[in-house]
């Protein structure tokens, strides 16, 4: 399969949408996360998480679309992260975001790495392998935390819920005739 | 954004923010006369409270960061990636300040926390009231006493301690800078500066309501009302932060009349 620029746009710019919810969902859980070392770390990771967003809205602009382009996800994939945005429970808001959803994206990543062209696509590339490598280091920090804290290990059945939730939909762009104009946000 | 009464509390007769998520181990308090107040660099007790404190203080600033990511989804992405920066930042700042605790004996929860920047800043509903009051009031007033404790702790041959408030004042001065830069932004339309005055107004109110009243003393025996809060005005950190000539005037003024007030009491 050959992905046009169109199709990188797309996958780009959902992927942008996807981590600013993902930054607003860390944000919510700051205050109301009772634990100090867990509220830290989420408040940490705001920050990366920004960042990947700034970096995938950088590249929609080079794919002709506005800069800081997003585009929504479709239905099942808005679900998945409402239902993990609903979560209250520290133990399993660890799980959830960084053994569900990171673990899920890295997937995601490899997977659109393994059909869009090296040369053709090398900025996407560049910007897909970073995030993937700083989401694993972020998922490495939540693990030692939890070593650190056994407390907070959560049995593991809701991430692994979630991963097999999210892999079984074929992809996590919306279908769309025309090229959407949903502004930066 | 009107909060319903499960998200308030009532506070010596002014409506606050209910406090944000905190462990079983910490006494959470609500006005200064239930928690500690020393200020002694000679005392391990007082040195430790001041420090746990400004670790809480640290966390409530990256929620109340974090808080307004949330709040306010449609604000300009640049603020946004600001406002994530912060709370970064302000993460960093608390596992400082615990670190120092703990490294003079000392223990996350040892001594009554009070979350009124919280209480407060979030009340406010509108982005420019709210950058206005925590940043460029609040995170404004740190940087000139960040400085003065900072000189507190290396007069006492606390370097470690001073040279930690050196690098947080650093960051602090970006957090005001960003603000003061949207605040003008924000100021070229009427409505927002309505905000803006609306939100001093509140502050204002609470400040005068929460005021300790002759006689009341913290919980380690410190007269409230008699603490001299005068502080000197860090000048070439506000320049730095976006202040401009005229305003950091008026600040002097209005240091130079409050103290001329306050003797005259």
């Amino acid at each position: 399969m050959r992905l046009s620029v169109r199709d990188r746009g797309e996958s780009v710019a959902t992927l942008r949408w996807i981590h600013v919810r993902l930054m607003e969902t860390l944000a919510a859980w700051v205050p109301t996360t009772p634990e100090m070392e867990v509220k830290l770390l989420f408040g940490a990771h705001i920050w990366d998480v920004a960042q990947h967003a700034d970096a995938l809205g950088k590249r929609t602009f080079e794919l002709r679309m506005p800069l800081q382009h997003s585009l929504e996800p479709n239905d099942p994939y808005k679900q998945l992260l409402a239902e993990l945005a609903q979560v209250t429970d520290t133990s399993q808001r660890i799980a959830g975001f960084y053994d569900g959803v990171l673990v899920a994206l890295a997937n995601r990543y490899r997977s659109y790495l393994s059909v869009t062209d090296s040369l053709l696509d090398a900025p996407t590339v560049r910007i897909f392998e970073h995030v993937a490598s700083e989401q694993a280091r972020m998922i490495r920090e939540a693990h030692e935390l939890v070593a650190q804290l056994p407390a907070l290990a959560a049995n593991d059945g809701a991430a692994k819920q979630f991963v097999e939730r999210e892999s079984a939909l074929e992809t996590f762009v919306a279908p769309r005739a025309e090229p959407a104009t949903v502004g930066a946000s | 954004m009107p909060y319903d009464a499960s998200e308030t509390m009532d506070v010596r007769g002014v409506t606050l923010r209910r406090d944000p998520a905190r462990e079983a181990c910490f006494v959470i308090a609500h006005h200064e006369t239930e928690v500690r107040s020393e200020r002694n660099y000679d005392s391990v007790g007082a040195v430790r409270s001041m420090l746990h404190r400004e670790y809480n203080n640290e966390t409530q600033n990256a929620e109340i960061a974090a808080q307004t990511l949330v709040d306010f989804p449609d604000a300009p992405w640049e603020l946004r990636m600001q406002l994530a920066r912060q709370v970064w930042d302000e993460t960093r700042h608390a596992r400082m300040f615990l670190r120092r605790v703990i490294a003079m004996g000392g223990k996350k929860g040892e001594s009554p926390i009070k979350n009124g920047d919280w209480a407060i800043v979030c009340m406010i509903d509108t982005l420019p009231g709210r950058l206005l009051v925590q940043h460029r009031l609040f995170e404004g007033g740190v940087m000139d006493s960040f400085r003065q404790v900072g000189k507190g702790f290396r007069d006492n041959g606390d370097d470690e301690t001073a040279d930690m408030l050196d690098t947080i004042l650093a960051d602090e001065i970006q957090h005001v800078r960003f603000a003061n830069h949207w605040l003008r932004e924000f100021a070229k339309q009427p409505r927002a500066v309505m905000q803006m005055a609306n939100a001093l107004t509140f502050v204002s109110n609470v400040f005068k309501a929460l005021t300790p009243k002759p006689g009341e003393t913290s919980i380690d025996g410190v007269d409230l009302a008699a603490v001299d809060h005068a502080i000197q005005i860090n000048i070439e950190d506000r320049q730095r932060a976006g202040f401009t000539e005229a305003e950091l005037a008026d600040l002097i003024h209005r240091d130079a009349t409050e103290n001329l007030s306050q003797l005259g009491s």
